[in-house]
């Protein structure tokens, strides 16, 4: 009975020493890929940018840092002033309802973004559940 | 040890559990915390979605009941604007023969409606359709807007010619379902035509066979039936008119499958629906309309066997009868008949 029982704390200490091998391995490969991009990254950096719809600019256009919970709204003459300061690599999204999400990625030598928003081209219909009894057209 | 060997045989399960879930997966589970969230953030507006999906969705466990929020928040905060979707049908009624004015009152239409949503939460189907898919999309969740034909007792099916509906299709656990928030939301008061809130479960993950009687998508695949039962537009046209009800008390609508039958005096007629939920028979009737008068109707014969209703009539008289049926005092479906002597 005891050997039996060890026996099995051996398999599941084996089973579990893989998961965590696993785990660890694959923490392993993020904080190496957050490394070589912060090598790659200049100095952070103020980011400013104006939003349109191509004519007019867009007020209260939500700008997000990917992955984060970092953001703004763009002001009425769609300007906005990212509240953190960001690095080359990271990305920010724009979303405005009725309007196409824009990913835009910070480059190198990114401090102003100019940004065009695109309607989401959506054909806009309703019917309406009255419910109303039917009632039939009759002649009479 | 065992602790550990537990947690094992728990994260296993967890896997098994997720290949071979199913629809019946979700009629256990329970929405309270998903509702009370969504209850929770009522007075939230929509200028900032991505803040609004991570609210309502961060503190839920599983996809469907993250959906769930989202869709509960939209149905209970959104309201239908009778007056724009008057208008939007007029147009397209007027336009429907010029393609070039068609497209530009729509792209002006659209602005419109978007900054309406936007700073009133009123719309029409699409900026329902558009809302729940989009802030499920930020909690990534996949979620598609379905457009098509919705029918209800008030569409002139003759003049259905262009599309009239927008629904939604949302991706869980490996498998589409679908779900109607526009209808859900509420109904417009009877008297004074002003939209009321009264949130109907029915259209949440709603069968697709039921959904098929008064749902027509432009796309093939999100009729989630099986191929050889599509209808054609012509046959789905002729379909029995379901009210927001049958979706809250039915499972199948199995017979009649036309709205119109012409008929003999003395022919038995049939009618068989699959219920959600066990009824008496003393609450199920007709209502039966000639044309001058109403009379309440107690058919020949009812039963209710495993859930299963079944309904027998004939007419006495020859006319033409529009025939109502009630469920306790809710209108589930209208039929027409032309009894000849």
């Amino acid at each position: 009975m005891k050997t039996q029982l060890t026996l099995t704390q051996r398999q599941s200490f084996k089973a579990l020493s893989f998961v965590l091998f696993m785990m660890l391995t694959s923490l392993n490969f993020s904080s190496v890929y957050g490394q070589t991009t912060n090598e790659v990254a200049s100095s952070e950096r103020t980011i400013k940018g104006v939003v349109t719809d191509g004519k007019t600019p867009l007020e209260s256009v939500n700008v997000i840092q990917k992955g984060t919970r970092n953001g703004t709204v763009t002001n009425k003459a769609g300007e906005f002033t990212f509240p953190k300061k960001l690095k080359t690599g990271d990305v920010l999204i724009f979303s405005y309802l009725g309007y196409v999400d824009q990913e835009i990625e910070i480059k190198e030598d990114t401090t102003f973004i100019t940004l065009e928003l695109s309607e989401d081209l959506i054909e806009m219909i309703g019917a309406l559940d009255t419910g109303k009894p039917y009632k039939s057209k009759r002649k009479n | 040890m065992f602790l550990l060997k537990r947690s094992l045989f728990l994260l296993l399960l967890c896997f098994t559990y997720q290949s071979y879930a199913q629809i019946s997966d979700f009629a256990h589970k329970d929405f309270k915390k998903a509702d009370s969230i969504a209850q929770a953030y009522k007075d939230e507006g929509l200028q900032n979605l991505t803040e609004l999906s991570r609210k309502l969705t961060s503190n839920l466990d599983t996809d469907v009941e993250r959906f769930r929020a989202i869709y509960k928040w939209v149905c209970n905060n959104i309201s239908n604007d009778y007056n724009l979707y008057l208008r939007n049908k007029h147009k397209r009624d007027r336009f429907k023969n010029d393609s070039l004015k068609l497209k530009n009152w729509n792209d002006e239409f659209r602005k419109k409606l978007f900054k309406k949503l936007l700073k009133q939460q009123k719309t029409i189907c699409t900026g329902y359709a558009y809302l729940v898919s989009e802030l499920s999309r930020l909690a990534d969740i996949k979620c598609d807007i379905v457009q098509g034909y919705g029918r209800v007792s008030t569409t002139d099916i003759e003049k259905l010619t262009l599309p009239n509906h927008s629904w939604n299709a949302v991706w869980l656990n490996s498998k589409w379902y679908l779900c109607d928030p526009t209808w859900a939301s509420g109904i417009p008061d009877p008297e004074t035509n002003r939209f009321t809130f009264y949130y109907n479960d029915g259209f949440f993950l709603a069968k697709p066979e039921l959904f098929a009687v008064n749902h027509f998508p432009l796309e093939n695949k999100y009729w989630l039936i099986d191929e050889s039962k599509i209808p054609t537009f012509k046959n789905f046209k002729a379909s029995p008119i379901i009210y927001g009800n049958a979706y809250k008390n039915l499972e199948l609508h199995i017979a009649p499958n036309q709205m119109h039958k012409d008929i003999r005096k003395f022919e038995n007629i049939t009618f068989e629906y699959k219920l959600k939920d066990n009824i008496k028979t003393e609450n199920v009737r007709f209502l039966i309309d000639n044309g001058s008068s109403q009379l309440k109707v107690k058919p020949n014969s009812i039963s209710i066997k495993d859930k299963l209703l079944k309904i027998e009539f004939q007419f006495k008289y020859s006319g033409f009868y529009d025939v109502h049926l009630y469920i306790a005092d809710e209108l589930i479906s209208t039929y027409t008949f032309d009894v000849k002597g």
